[in-house]
């Protein structure tokens, strides 16, 4: 199976081409959806965490959208880069836990984002401290997304 | 140039830094957070000057800016770890100079909206929308930490140093 993904001509072209469009590019893109996916998070999580209080919670919203965006571009990118070596990170152990990370902070994101959209009374009372449940959820959101950074960085080391 | 890399790569922390198993890939990791923070934090922010998600006040959206600074100050103790280490790998390559040239219009452009626009974009509330000289300072700004991000990413790649 990895070994047909590494032959395919997407595997072969990401991994190969000299251009400074194929894997360079490919990796850059998936640094920036990171930025985006995470970073759009992280406002949302340190929110919650009672920082900037008077930043309104559900002017936030829009930021979902940039979620989306970056993960889409990073669900491409990513498995563009894992075609181009699948026989090497079939086998990494923190490749999986990598993955593993991403969905529960995908779970948690999702969470957090119906936590918010129940609490009314965020938008009323801008300086009131998020709900505990709330702070929990961010706490874990940014614990996994920073796991996720870890595992995903380690990959070319371990 | 060459003799200052040199001297650098010979010095005790640089051993230590390239003869450790686990310093450079910790920062490494270091390096991506703040990363994230950076393009996170000062993005939203940029975003904000630049007229959209206008339900946030633009005050409100600065309160969180010492997360972007302390990612940027994360990055900048293990970069200079990344430089001090090996030194041959960036004096000589194209990308890091890129680099440096989009953190140091990042940071006049800040300087700039700190000692001008600022003080009023600051004022502009829920609904509201930016001046646009604020605009324009926030696109700059977006695009020169895009561009900072951009040619870190591409240093293995442009100027064959690595």
């Amino acid at each position: 199976m990895s070994v047909w993904l590494e032959n395919t001509a997407i595997g072969i072209w990401t991994r190969e081409s000299p251009s400074i469009w194929a894997y360079p590019t490919v990796l850059t893109l998936h640094t920036i959806g990171l930025g985006v996916l995470v970073g759009a998070n992280a406002i949302i999580d340190l929110r919650l965490l009672g920082f900037a209080p008077r930043l309104p919670l559900p002017s936030l919203a829009p930021l979902y959208r940039f979620m989306w965006v970056g993960f889409a571009i990073n669900a491409i990118t990513g498995a563009l880069l894992f075609a181009a070596n699948a026989t090497t990170k079939s086998t990494q152990p923190v490749f999986y836990v990598k993955l593993a990370l991403i969905a529960g902070a995908l779970v948690i994101t999702g969470a957090i984002r119906r936590a918010v959209a129940s609490d009314r009374s965020s938008s009323q009372q801008p300086a009131r401290p998020a709900v505990l449940s709330a702070r929990r959820l961010a706490i874990v959101s940014l614990a996994l997304w920073t796991g996720a950074i870890a595992a995903g960085r380690l990959m070319a080391y371990l | 140039m060459h003799g200052f890399a040199a001297w650098l790569a010979s010095t005790a922390p640089s051993r230590i830094i390239v003869g450790s198993r686990w310093i450079w890939p910790v920062c490494e990791i270091v390096h991506f957070i703040g990363l994230t923070l950076v393009v996170g934090i000062a993005g939203f922010f940029d975003v904000r000057l630049m007229g959209f998600m206008k339900r946030v006040p633009v005050a409100a959206a600065r309160d969180l800016m010492p997360f972007a600074i302390a990612g940027f100050l994360m990055n900048f103790a293990t970069g200079a770890t990344f430089f001090v280490g090996k030194p041959d790998q960036y004096i000589d390559n194209l990308a890091w100079w890129a680099k440096v040239f989009c953190l140091v219009l990042a940071g006049a452009n800040a300087m700039f909206f700190e000692t001008t626009v600022g003080a009023r974009a600051i004022t502009v509330g829920a609904g509201e929308d930016t001046p646009p000289a604020a605009k324009i300072v926030g696109a700059v700004s977006l695009a020169s930490w895009l561009g900072v991000l951009y040619f870190g990413r591409m240093l293995p790649y442009i100027g064959g140093a690595f």
